[in-house]
């Protein structure tokens, strides 16, 4: 794996102890990247409504460090930064799709679906990190929407969490707050480090 | 609030009774959520398997308007432990003999039969708050929209009283208040019964504030048609539309009313809207001042003399706000108002002036305010004028210096550890007795001094009761550091001596300007109610409690209306509409949701206005996930039913002789659009049906507020 000079490696860790599903994130999200009506680049799912252990998560994309969307992308349209985070070119992507079925999180979206029509190039969720572009430039912003960690911010999704369930930030400080918080829970869990973003995966 | 947002982190026990934190205050579920990851038990109980349910480590369902039958259950089996706090019984409250005989009537085999909670939650609720002390006990709407919502809420009260979870941290009593501000606005008396600080509307308090406003009494005077009217309570939010409706025989005052202005206030928050609707039809004059197009400019089928007037929102105007438990904060303007809005003050000036009266409403005894630092002038005048409360030390000043320090106080105490902020508390919560106090984050604190925000129960009724027991409080309970150590009454004047000498003077002994007393458990000039009582909701779906457990007597001049009780309690409702009626609140919106449902985002979360039916009664209806179907409800006062027509969101949050609506709704009425009827280009981008076109009859005996969580309804296939 390919490292930023500081070492950091960005991740999410979704705490779904904490999640209230207010939905806080998805329109943080699409304020700030202005996304445009049916496209998700993160979404709050609900598990079990109504009933005990009912469970929210939040899902925007992983950035897993193996991502398999990187790996079937036919015109490698989708790479890994050094900092850990999965990026698409929009220029390169021909909207095959193949990564959406790739992902284990829905996290791909397509803007144009529609039967036998242009599926338009892949969106998702960027980490408030831009695209392959001059950061803070038009072009990014037109293509990608806006580029926080350039400025040294995360991602406006987990900035707004009001029970900071979405947890976001470089690897070993997420680890650190998530330790916490378990010890303090008596869970047996432990959390999980940046090789399994989410467990299963 | 007694207790503040943050000292649930303090808490053992967390009792939530009638309020979806989730919700309605998703933002405030941080604190629970700490408390509980310390180790705190988290009790959730609502009819519905809330959100916040799904956080519980217990949840029990009780139906709709029966909290006191089930606080009186709980506090039976406390007391048949002795779990109850002696102490605090004997020395800080006052009636808990009365209680003990009302206590009676509510055995378990009752209180189960009522609440439909058995037995056994029954016990595990009182266990669970005996075994977690310090627990605080959190309600909203759920507690106070009842006929007997006065009722519920003191019996909160009382039961935190008899666990001796009042005046600590991780205890208290707490509303959490719905909107912003909306504290604030209490507090500076936007009410119909009272002038700013609880003053009341009697001569003194009409002097006080003459005072303060630098006006003659006599001038005051010359405003209304005599002195009764003066000291009249008013039309209340819930029931106004009746002062044009009814007959002026009626009425507890000599007029109809000619004009209806809203400012801020969404008409579709009030139940009965089909008469809501009538009335905005026969009014001369609307007034519409919001930064949106509400659903009050589109309800009435009219054309004429509606007036939308643009205000700013809150980005584009300054100034201080109190949050639900009374921390105050200064807020900046972001950006000046754009287009043709005008913020709120500017529009108040300018109708003063335009109604001939803008000297001697922008000035106090100081001299005229600067109406460019309006504001400034007014948070001057506040802190001169509501003493009753002690909100008087929160200078813009302090305020404005609290905020560029927020990064020193400790999130569990609010209490500032360095800077020039030290020993402060965030917000410099009321009582905040000078401008070297800290504020008190707890009320009725007594093991910390009054300057560290200590303080007893206010004596407000007198040092003695009718009946001779005495209101103080009894030996050794008075705050640490002051010269006296037990009960003692108030600093004579404090709340009209704008000198600042009484309150001086008893903070230079250590002692709290509202004396230390005792909690009133026979509150007795509540006649009907002095120790709270279950009374079955007016539309109640078990007609055969009525007899026993009726509600009160008709009202005939209760803020200037007549409200209906036992002449609308029909047993014959429950047969005819079998289905229990719930409102309440979607995470996305607000209030009348006139601002939310023209954001583009919110909607794409929500776009449809609907109906939580549970998959039993949906199958029994026919009606299927995604359906559309009717909800109707009873006649009520003229005849007719009421409908609306909404998708079928199949869940089994709800239990299955329930339907549940979100009240946010608006721009649509009785299943037809009113789409047609907005200005062009003000659309919202989402409208539905108003569930308050068919919540019941039913307002509080005491406060007026409506009886929203307990009405009656049947629905069918659409």
């Amino acid at each position: 794996m390919a490292s930023t000079k500081s070492g950091a490696r960005m991740m999410f860790y979704i705490d779904t102890k904490r999640c209230i599903e207010c939905g806080g994130c998805e329109v943080a999200c699409k304020n700030e990247n202005e996304v445009p009506w049916g496209v998700s680049r993160i979404r709050v799912v609900t598990v079990g409504e109504g009933e005990q252990g009912e469970t929210n998560v939040p899902i925007p994309c992983m950035h897993c460090s193996k991502a398999p969307c990187v790996a079937v992308c036919p015109v490698d349209a989708l790479f890994t930064r050094g900092d850990g985070i999965v990026h698409v070119n929009k220029d390169t992507c021909i909207g095959c799709g193949y990564c959406l079925y790739a992902c284990p999180f829905g996290a791909p979206q397509f803007q144009k679906a529609a039967p036998f029509g242009a599926r338009g190039v892949m969106d998702k969720c960027t980490y408030c990190a831009g695209g392959p572009e001059e950061p803070h430039s038009q072009r990014e912003l037109s293509l990608y929407g806006s580029n926080r960690v350039a400025d040294g911010k995360l991602p406006m999704c987990a900035s707004v969490c009001a029970t900071k369930a979405l947890v976001a930030g470089d690897a070993a400080e997420v680890r650190d707050i998530m330790s916490k918080r378990l010890a303090q829970r008596g869970s047996s869990e432990s959390p999980w480090g940046w090789s399994t973003a989410y467990p299963g995966a | 609030m007694t207790n503040s947002m943050n000292d649930i982190r303090n808490s053992r026990g967390v009792v939530v009774w009638g309020e979806n934190i989730c919700t309605s205050h998703p933002v405030a579920m941080q604190h629970v959520l700490t408390a509980k990851e310390r180790g705190a038990k988290v009790l959730v109980i609502d009819p519905r398997f809330s959100k916040t349910a799904a956080f519980a480590d217990a949840h029990v369902s009780v139906r709709q308007g029966t909290d006191v039958a089930l606080v009186y259950g709980v506090i039976n089996v406390i007391l048949a432990n002795g779990w109850e706090d002696k102490a605090m019984l004997r020395d800080r409250t006052y009636g808990f003999e009365v209680l003990q005989e009302e206590l009676k009537k509510y055995d378990l085999d009752t209180v189960s039969d009522i609440t439909g909670v058995s037995k056994a939650d029954i016990e595990m609720i009182a266990r669970m708050m005996a075994e977690n002390r310090p627990s605080t006990v959190i309600w909203a709407m759920g507690g106070t929209q009842h006929s007997n919502g006065t009722s519920v809420t003191r019996s909160f009260c009382v039961l935190q009283l008899v666990l001796g979870n009042m005046g600590k941290p991780g205890g208290g009593t707490n509303v959490f208040r719905g909107h912003d501000n909306v504290q604030g606005a209490t507090d500076l008396g936007v009410l119909s019964d009272t002038l700013p600080g609880y003053y009341g509307l009697a001569e003194g308090a009409w002097k006080h504030w003459a005072n303060v406003w630098g006006v003659e009494l006599d001038y005051l005077k010359s405003r209304f048609k005599d002195d009764k009217m003066m000291g009249k309570a008013g039309f209340t939010v819930a029931r106004w539309y009746e002062g044009i409706l009814m007959d002026k025989a009626e009425l507890g005052q000599d007029e109809n009313l000619h004009a209806a202005v809203f400012w801020g206030h969404s008409s579709n928050c009030n139940s009965q809207m089909d008469r809501v609707k009538k009335a905005l039809e026969k009014v001369e004059l609307i007034v519409d001042i919001d930064p949106f197009v509400s659903n009050t400019a589109v309800l009435p089928d009219r054309t004429d003399n509606v007036y939308l007037l643009p205000a700013s929102t809150v980005y584009e105007q300054y100034g201080s706000v109190t949050n639900s438990n009374r921390d105050i904060q200064w807020r900046d303007q972001v950006v000046p108002p754009v287009f043709e809005a005008r913020t709120d003050l500017d529009i108040v000036f300018d109708f003063a002036d335009r109604l001939g009266f803008g000297a001697e409403f922008a000035k106090n005894r100081n001299g005229p305010w600067n109406r460019d630092k309006a504001v400034e002038s007014i948070a001057a005048e506040w802190a001169l004028g509501t003493r009753s409360i002690g909100m008087i030390g929160q200078t813009a000043e302090r305020l404005i210096r609290q905020r560029e320090w927020a990064h020193v106080f400790d999130r569990d105490t609010k209490r500032a550890m360095s800077g020039p902020v030290k020993g402060e508390y965030w917000g410099l919560p009321w009582p905040c007795w000078s401008d070297k106090h800290p504020g008190s984050p707890i009320l009725y604190r007594n093991d910390v001094a009054v300057m560290d925000g200590g303080g007893g129960f206010r004596v407000r009724w007198g040092t003695e009761a009718p009946d001779g027991s005495t209101l103080l409080a009894g030996k050794g309970t008075a705050p640490p550091g002051g010269s006296e150590k037990d009960g003692y009454t108030l600093a004579a004047g404090y709340a009209i001596d704008l000198t600042g000498k009484p309150i001086d003077e008893a903070l230079a002994k250590g002692l709290s300007p509202i004396g230390n007393g005792r909690a009133r458990i026979n509150a007795w000039n509540l006649k009907d109610d002095p120790v709270p009582k279950h009374r079955e909701p007016i539309h109640s779906p078990r007609p055969d409690l009525i007899p026993a457990w009726a509600t009160y007597d008709d009202v005939k001049d209760h803020f200037r209306v007549p409200t209906l009780f036992k002449s609308l309690q029909k047993p014959d409702w429950a047969a005819k509409y079998p289905v229990i009626l719930n409102t309440g609140r979607q995470v996305e919106f607000e209030g009348g949701g006139s601002a939310e449902r023209n954001c583009w985002w919110l909607v794409e979360l929500q776009p449809e206005m609907y109906a939580e039916i549970h998959p039993a009664l949906a199958a029994d209806k026919g009606i299927k996930h995604g359906d559309w179907m009717w909800v109707e409800s009873p006649e009520d006062l003229d005849g007719n039913p009421s409908k609306v027509k909404v998708k079928a969101r199949v869940t089994k949050r709800v239990p299955a002789n329930m339907i549940y609506l979100p009240f946010h709704w608006g721009g649509s009425f009785e299943g037809k659009s009113l789409a047609a009827k907005f200005p062009e280009g003000h659309v919202p981008y989402g409208i539905g049906e108003s569930a308050n076109v068919v919540t019941n009859y039913g307002y509080d005996r005491i406060t007026q507020m409506q009886e929203t969580k307990g009405g009656l309804c049947r629905v069918m296939k659409a």
